[in-house]
C-alpha cells in the first residue's frame, strides 16, 4: 500500500512538483502566471517584478544586497520557492559564482499581461429570464451539500446517494491510504483517514484535488492542462454562470467531477449548458492558512460520557460513529456514548485518544468551549487511560521449545540463552522455555551440537 | 386533538415579564403535532433504525425550546435553556430521570413516571400540551398515543379517608358506573347511601391545586389550572371492604387503580397533635417544592420523595407530620437512626418531648396522650417471632391506632415483604416515604410505587450542589496496582473464595489508604471515613493504623461512644466503619471517604457513601460555584488494577455518574517517593501480609451479613453473567425501571429486557 503523507499545503506545491517540461508548458498560459506570481512569498513577489525587465542574469550576491540583514532566512525561503517553481533558473559560474535568471516563458507572459491586462478565456453569461442564477448562499449550501456526499461516499458508509461523475475507481483511487482493506468486513478507516476527516473543508479538498491531479496520467489526461484549468477556474467569479461551451472535451469531462466535488454547480437551459463555480473552486488556489475562519463547534461533552452533537449532518454523524456509539439521531442532535468498546474500535482502527481529544477539544460546543477545560477531564483521562491500558502488554516474536533429553541438556540450553540475552521464560520442573526469535537460530544450532 | 389549549384557562396564567416574553416567543406555533402521523413509520430492524428520529419536524423556533422528545419515550433537556427551570419541574413530575449532568439532562417517560403524574394532578391533555409546548419538534405520534394509553386510567378514581369514612370519589361519573358494575364493589357500596341503587351520587368539590411561587409559570398556569376547583362524585363503601374494592380496581382487575388521599382538615375523629415547625426551621425551595406536591391539593397524598443524602430529608418529614398534625409513625432502620429521627422532631417542631416515644429493643418508651409521634424500626413492627410482653402491648397499640402518617426512611432498603408487613399492621390515612437514592438491586423500586405510592419529587443534585444546598464532592477512584506476588495468588483457581480479601489487602492499596489518611488529617484537618465492607480488611486495617472501628456487632453503646469521640475530639479524626454505616449513621463532621472494600456493583450503595459528607458545611458563599472552597468534600474509591473490583467499581459509579458527578482517576498514589514512612514497603512485611491473608479462614475473609441488608440477597444471587463492562462505564445507565420495549434485540445492553411474567401486572399488558 503507497504510504500517503497528508501534507495539506497548498496548490502551488502541486505545481511545483511537476516536471520541468510540464512546468514550462503551464507558463504559456498567462493566467497560471499570474496565479503563481500571486501565490508567492512577499519577498519572493519582489525579486520577481524587480528582475521583469531584467533579461540577464543578476548575481546572488547583488540580490542579498536587497534585503537587510535580519531577513536572510526569508531571502532563502524565497530564493528557494523561485527555483523549486522554475520561475528562477540557477547558474553557477566558476568565476562568478551564482547567479539567476527568469525563466523566459513566465517572463513574456507576465510582461504582456502587465501591460495588456488579462482576458479570461470565458465572460460571464448576460443574466437574462432564461437563466435563474442560485443565491450566494443556497450555492454555498449547495457546495457543502456536495462535498459532504463525496466523502459520505469515500469513508464508504453506503449512506448517501451516488455520484454523478466521479467513477467507482476513481474512488478508490481517492480512498488509497484513508481507508484500509485488510479485513473481510470491509474497508475502514485508517489513521490518516481519520486524520483525513478531522481537516477543515480545505484542508480535505486540496488532498482530494492533489489526488486527482497526480492521477490524471492514468485517465491520459495531461496534469498541466488539469492544473490550469482548475487555476483558471479559481479566476471566475462565484455564482455567475459561465457557458460550457467555451470549454475543451477534456474540461467538460473534469467539470463533471467538479461537481461531484461540489465546485461548479451545473446548469441547463434554453441557450445550452453553463456551470457555475462555488466558493469551493474559487478558494482553490488560495494559500489555505489563509481560509482557516473557525467554525463553531457543535459537541458536548458530558461528564458520564455522553455526547450532544448538534449537527444534522450525516457526515458528521459518521465521523462520530467512528469512535462512538450512536444512540439517538434527532432532527438536529445526535445522542451518543463514548465506551470502551466503541474506543476500542477506534484504536484499533489507528485512531489516537489524541486525535479524539483534539477533536473533541476543537469541536466543543461554544457553550462548553468557554469552560476549562472544555471536555471535561475524567473523560479525557479516562480516554486516555484506556488507550495506554491497550499498550500494557509487549508482544515479542519467540519460539518454544520442550522435550529435552535431559536436565543437563535443559539447563545448558537456558544458560545458553541466557547468554545471549534471550531468554523469556523458562520452567525447569516440566523442562520448557521459551526464547526470543532472535537467538533462534544460534539456538538450533547449539541444541544440534548438544544432541550429539 | 390540535390544541392543547383547549380547556385550559389562559386567564390564570401569570408570570414574570420575561418570562412573559419567551412564552410568547413560542406561544404562537401551536398546533403543531398531530398532522404528522405518517412520519416515523419505523418498523424497526436494529437498533439503529429505531433509534432514528431525524425526521421529527423541528419547529421554525426550535432555538427557544429547551426539548426534545423522541417516540420511544426518551426526552431530552437542555439545561442552559431560559425555561430549563420550568422545564425541569415539569418533566421531573412525569418523566423518570436517566441521566443528569450540566449541560443535558435525559429523561424516560413510563408507565409509572405518568402515573406519577397523574396522582399528582396532572390532566393527559396538559401533559401533551405542554411537552408539545416545551417540544423543539412536532411530538411524535408514538408518544402521545402512549401518554393517552398510559394515562386513560389512572387517577380517575380516588379512595378518601374523611371523618374515618371511606369514600371512592371521582369526576368521572361513568367511571364510578362502571366500578359499580363490579359485584364486589356494588356489594361494598355503604347501605345507608341515600340514594341506594340509583346512578345517583354525592356530587362535592374539590379544591384546585395550590402551586406557590411566582415565575413558575408552567407548574403554576398549566399544571394547576388543570385542577381547578371542579366538581367531583363519590359514594361511601364499607370501611371493612376497603381492602376488597382496592383489589377489584387492581390492574388485573377493572384497572382503575386508586390513589388515596387523605383530607386531614376535615377529620375531627382523630384527635390532633399539637405541633407547629419551629420558626428557625425554614424548609429550602426545593423542600418546599417536594411538600407543595404533597399538599398540592389540600390534602395529604401518599408517595414518596427523593432528595439526597443530607438534603434535609428530615426536615420534610417533619414538616410533614406538622402539617397534618395527626398521631405519626415514623420508622427508620436502625437504632442509631431512631434517636437520631426523635432529636429531628425535637429540634423542627414545637413537639414536647411526652408526645414523642422510641420504640426499639433497647428502649420502650409506651404511648401517653392519644396523639403522638413514635419512632421505631421496621424490624421492630414486622418481627414475627415471639415478642416481650411490654413490646406485645406496644405494639397492640400501634396496631390498634389510626395513624394520620406514617413516615418511611430510607425505602430503598427495605425488602418488600417487609413492607407489606409493616403496612398491614399499621392503618395510617397517608404513607410518605424518604429515599435518597430511587434504586434498588432488586429492581423492587415497582414494588414501591404501589405499597407507598408514586415519586411526588425528585430534586437534581447538580442544582442543589449548585445552590450550595449539598457539599460540593470531589470524586476520585484511586489506582492501585496489585503487587506481584499478591496478583499471582489472585489469579490462583484455589484461592477463588479470597480473591476479595486479596485484593482489598493489596499492599499498595493499603499504602495508598495511609498515604491519604495521612495527607487529610495533617494537611487539611479533615474528618474522615473509611469504609470496609471486608470484616477481615477493616480489622487490619484499623488495627495497623491504630483508629477506631465499627462494625454489625459493636454494641450500641460504644458505637455511639466512638462517634461523640470523632465528632468532639481532636485526636480521633479518622473512624473505619463496615456496611452498617452505610445509612443513616448520622456524622455531619465527616468530609472525606475513603472506601478500600465495597459490595460488589451496588449503585446505591456508592450514592449512601456519598451521602455521609453531603451535608454542607462551612459558608454559603465560599460553597457556591466558584467559591473559596470548590470541593470541601472528598470521596476516594481505592481499586486494584486488574481485578474484579475494576469491573464493580464501574457498575457502582453509574448511579453516581447518572447524577452529574464525576469521577477523577489517580493513579500513582503514593507517590514513589513515600518510601518507607508508609506501611508494607519491604517486601517482608508484604509477603507476611499475604500469608496471612491466606491463612486465614475463608469465613473470616469474606462479606459481612447484616439483617436489613437486601442488595446483599439481591445481588448473591445476582447471576455472575458476562456484561459488556462498556455499556456500563459508558452512560447506559440505567438507574431506574425503564420502559424499553422494543429495544429487546439490542444484545449491548446490560439491562436485558425484562421477563413480562414478572412485571408489576399494571405494566404487563403493556410489554406483550
Amino acid at each position: 500500500m503507497p504510504q500517503v503523507k497528508i501534507i495539506a499545503k497548498n496548490f502551488m506545491d502541486m505545481v511545483a512538483s511537476l516536471p520541468a517540461i510540464k512546468l514550462d508548458k503551464l507558463y504559456n498560459n498567462v493566467f497560471i502566471c499570474e496565479a503563481i506570481l500571486r501565490s508567492l512569498p512577499p519577498l519572493a513577489k519582489k525579486y520577481v517584478l524587480q528582475m521583469l525587465y531584467i533579461d540577464v542574469a543578476v548575481p546572488a550576491t547583488v540580490l542579498e544586497e536587497w534585503v537587510l540583514a535580519d531577513g536572510a532566512s526569508k531571502h532563502r525561503v524565497a530564493i528557494d520557492r523561485l527555483i523549486q517553481l522554475r520561475i528562477f533558473s540557477e547558474i553557477t559560474d566558476r568565476k562568478r559564482g551564482t547567479s539567476y535568471s527568469l525563466n523566459p516563458t513566465f517572463q513574456n507572459n507576465l510582461q504582456k499581461h502587465i501591460i495588456s491586462g488579462g482576458v479570461l478565456p470565458r465572460e460571464p453569461m448576460n443574466s437574462d429570464n432564461s437563466i435563474k442564477l442560485p443565491s450566494l448562499q443556497e450555492l454555498e449550501t449547495y457546495a457543502l451539500k456536495q462535498w459532504e456526499r463525496f466523502l459520505l461516499q469515500l469513508i464508504n458508509s453506503g449512506q448517501g446517494d451516488k455520484l454523478n461523475g466521479i467513477s467507482e475507481s476513481m474512488m478508490k483511487i481517492f480512498q488509497r491510504g484513508l481507508l484500509s482493506q485488510r479485513d473481510k468486513d470491509g474497508p475502514r478507516l485508517t489513521e490518516s483517514g481519520f486524520q483525513f476527516l478531522l481537516m477543515d473543508t480545505n484542508a480535505q479538498l486540496w488532498y482530494i484535488i492533489r489526488e486527482y491531479i497526480s492521477n490524471a496520467e492514468e485517465r491520459k489526461v495531461d496534469p498541466a492542462d488539469l492544473i490550469s484549468f482548475l487555476l483558471e477556474l479559481s479566476f471566475h467569479v462565484t455564482g455567475e454562470a459561465y457557458n460550457s461551451n467555451t470549454l475543451t472535451e477534456l474540461q467538460k469531462n473534469t467539470l463533471k467531477d467538479l461537481e461531484d466535488l461540489g465546485l461548479v454547480k451545473l446548469q441547463q437551459g434554453m441557450k445550452g449548458n453553463w456551470f457555475i463555480p462555488t466558493k469551493l473552486a474559487t478558494n482553490l488556489s488560495v494559500s489555505l492558512s489563509d481560509s482557516s475562519a473557525r467554525k463553531e463547534g457543535f459537541v458536548v461533552m458530558e461528564t458520564n460520557f455522553r455526547m450532544y452533537a448538534y449537527s444534522t449532518s450525516k457526515l458528521q454523524c459518521e465521523i462520530l460513529r467512528l469512535f462512538a456509539r450512536i444512540e439517538y439521531q434527532l432532527p438536529n442532535l445526535i445522542a451518543c456514548a463514548i465506551t470502551k468498546e466503541s474506543l476500542y474500535n477506534a484504536f484499533d482502527n489507528g485512531i489516537t485518544s489524541d486525535q479524539i481529544i483534539t477533536f473533541l477539544q476543537q469541536n466543543s460546543h461554544p457553550r462548553c468551549a468557554d469552560r476549562v477545560p472544555a471536555i471535561p477531564e475524567n473523560v479525557t483521562d479516562q480516554i486516555r487511560l484506556w488507550e495506554s491500558d491497550l499498550k500494557r502488554i509487549e508482544m515479542t516474536q519467540a519460539h518454544f521449545y520442550d522435550e529435552f533429553p535431559s536436565k543437563d541438556v535443559f539447563e545448558a540450553a537456558c544458560d545458553f540463552a541466557r547468554e545471549w540475552g534471550g531468554l523469556l521464560w523458562e520452567d525447569s520442573k516440566r523442562m520448557r522455555l521459551v526464547v526470543k526469535s532472535e537467538v533462534h537460530n544460534q539456538m538450533r544450532e547449539f541444541l544440534h551440537t548438544q544432541s550429539k | 386533538m390540535g390544541n392543547g389549549e383547549r380547556g385550559r384557562p389562559n386567564k390564570k396564567m401569570k408570570y414574570g415579564g420575561k418570562d412573559d416574553q419567551k412564552m410568547k416567543d413560542i406561544e404562537n406555533v401551536e398546533d403543531y403535532y398531530d398532522d404528522a402521523d405518517d412520519q416515523d413509520s419505523r418498523d424497526g430492524e436494529g437498533e439503529e433504525r429505531k433509534r432514528d428520529f431525524t425526521k421529527l419536524v423541528l419547529k421554525p423556533d426550535h432555538g427557544n425550546r429547551p426539548l426534545w422528545a423522541c417516540g420511544d419515550g426518551r426526552i431530552f433537556l437542555e439545561t442552559f435553556s431560559p425555561l430549563y427551570k420550568q422545564a425541569y419541574d415539569f418533566l421531573i413530575a412525569i418523566a423518570e430521570p436517566v441521566c443528569r449532568p450540566e449541560s443535558m439532562h435525559e429523561y424516560n417517560l413510563t408507565p409509572h413516571s405518568l402515573y406519577a403524574a397523574v396522582s399528582v394532578g396532572l390532566e393527559t391533555e396538559t401533559i401533551i400540551s405542554v411537552l408539545n409546548k416545551l417540544s423543539k419538534t412536532k411530538l411524535p405520534k408514538e408518544m402521545i398515543d402512549f401518554i393517552h394509553a398510559s394515562t386513560a386510567n389512572y387517577g380517575k378514581v380516588k379512595l378518601v379517608l374523611k371523618k374515618n369514612r371511606y369514600f371512592i370519589e371521582s369526576p368521572f361519573p361513568e367511571v364510578l358506573k362502571r366500578l359499580l358494575s363490579d359485584e364486589d364493589i356494588n356489594r361494598a357500596r355503604f347501605s345507608s347511601e341515600p340514594c341506594y341503587g340509583g346512578d345517583e351520587f354525592t356530587i362535592g368539590k374539590t379544591s384546585g391545586e395550590i402551586e406557590p411561587g411566582p415565575g413558575e409559570l408552567l407548574s403554576e398556569a398549566e399544571l394547576a389550572a388543570a385542577a381547578e376547583e371542579k366538581e367531583t362524585h363519590s359514594f361511601e363503601i364499607d370501611p371493612s371492604q376497603v381492602e376488597i374494592v382496592k383489589q377489584r380496581c387492581l390492574p388485573n382487575a377493572l384497572n382503575y387503580p386508586m390513589l388515596e388521599e387523605y383530607d386531614f382538615r376535615n377529620d375531627n375523629v382523630n384527635p390532633d397533635l399539637d405541633m407547629e415547625l419551629k420558626p428557625h426551621a425554614q424548609p429550602r425551595p426545593y423542600q418546599e417544592k417536594s411538600l407543595s406536591k404533597m399538599f398540592g391539593n389540600g390534602r395529604a397524598r401518599s408517595g414518596i420523595i427523593v432528595l439526597p443524602c443530607g438534603a434535609g430529608k428530615s426536615l420534610v418529614g417533619v414538616s410533614a407530620a406538622a402539617r397534618i398534625k395527626k398521631s405519626c409513625l415514623c420508622l427508620a432502620t436502625n437504632a442509631v437512626s431512631v434517636d437520631q429521627w426523635a432529636f429531628q422532631f425535637k429540634l423542627w417542631s414545637t413537639i414536647r418531648d411526652d408526645q414523642i416515644c422510641r420504640f426499639t429493643s433497647d428502649s420502650k418508651e409506651r404511648f401517653r396522650g392519644n396523639a403522638c409521634v413514635v419512632v421505631t424500626t421496621y424490624n421492630m413492627v414486622a418481627f414475627t417471632g415471639k415478642r416481650s410482653a411490654e413490646a406485645e402491648k406496644i405494639i397492640e397499640e400501634m396496631r390498634n391506632r389510626e395513624w394520620g402518617l406514617l413516615l418511611m426512611d430510607e425505602v430503598h432498603v427495605v425488602p418488600a415483604h417487609m413492607f407489606r408487613k409493616v403496612i398491614s399492621i399499621t392503618k395510617s390515612h397517608c404513607k410518605l416515604g424518604l429515599t435518597a437514592t430511587l434504586v434498588r438491586e432488586d429492581e423492587r423500586i415497582t414494588d414501591l410505587n404501589f405499597l407507598i405510592g408514586p415519586k411526588l419529587y425528585e430534586a437534581n443534585w447538580l442544582d442543589l450542589v449548585k445552590g450550595g444546598f449539598i457539599a460540593n464532592v470531589q470524586c476520585a477512584e484511586v489506582w492501585c496496582p496489585m503487587t506481584k506476588e499478591f496478583f499471582a495468588e489472585y489469579l490462583k483457581k484455589e484461592n477463588s473464595k479470597k480473591n476479595q480479601a486479596l485484593y482489598v489487602m493489596n499492599p499498595n492499596k493499603f499504602r495508598a489508604c495511609e498515604f491519604l489518611i495521612r495527607f487529610h488529617e495533617q494537611q487539611r484537618g479533615d474528618k474522615i471515613i473509611v469504609f470496609a465492607d471486608n470484616l477481615f480488611a477493616l480489622t487490619e486495617y484499623a488495627m495497623k493504623l491504630r483508629k477506631p472501628m465499627i462494625y454489625g456487632a459493636t454494641s450500641h453503646i460504644e458505637r455511639t461512644k466512638i462517634l461523640e469521640a470523632f465528632k468532639i475530639s481532636k485526636n480521633v479524626n479518622t473512624v473505619f466503619l463496615s456496611k452498617v454505616g452505610d445509612n443513616s449513621i448520622d456524622i455531619p463532621e465527616a468530609n472525606v471517604i475513603i472506601q478500600i472494600s465495597s459490595h460488589a456493583g451496588s449503585r446505591r450503595q456508592e450514592a449512601q457513601r456519598l451521602g455521609r459528607i453531603l451535608r454542607a458545611k462551612g459558608k454559603l458563599e465560599d460553597r457556591m460555584a466558584g467559591g473559596k472552597e470548590e470541593y470541601n468534600a472528598f470521596f476516594y474509591s481505592l481499586v486494584s488494577t486488574d481485578t474484579q473490583e475494576m469491573y464493580y467499581s464501574t457498575k457502582r459509579q453509574q448511579f453516581l455518574i447518572d447524577q452529574g458527578y464525576s469521577f477523577k482517576v489517580i493513579t500513582g498514589l503514593p507517590p514513589p517517593d513515600a518510601g518507607s514512612s508508609l506501611s508494607y514497603h519491604s517486601q517482608e512485611e508484604q509477603l507476611s501480609l499475604l500469608g496471612k491473608v491466606l491463612n486465614a479462614g475463608d469465613d473470616l475473609v469474606g462479606l459481612e451479613h447484616l439483617e436489613e441488608d437486601t442488595d446483599g440477597m439481591a445481588l448473591q444471587k445476582a447471576r455472575r453473567s458476562i456484561g459488556s463492562m462498556s455499556a456500563m462505564s459508558g452512560a447506559k445507565g440505567m438507574a431506574y425501571m425503564e420502559y424499553n420495549s422494543g429495544r429487546s434485540k439490542s444484545g449491548k445492553q446490560f439491562n436485558k429486557p425484562k421477563d413480562p411474567t414478572k412485571r408489576h401486572n399494571l405494566f404487563k399488558k403493556r410489554f406483550v
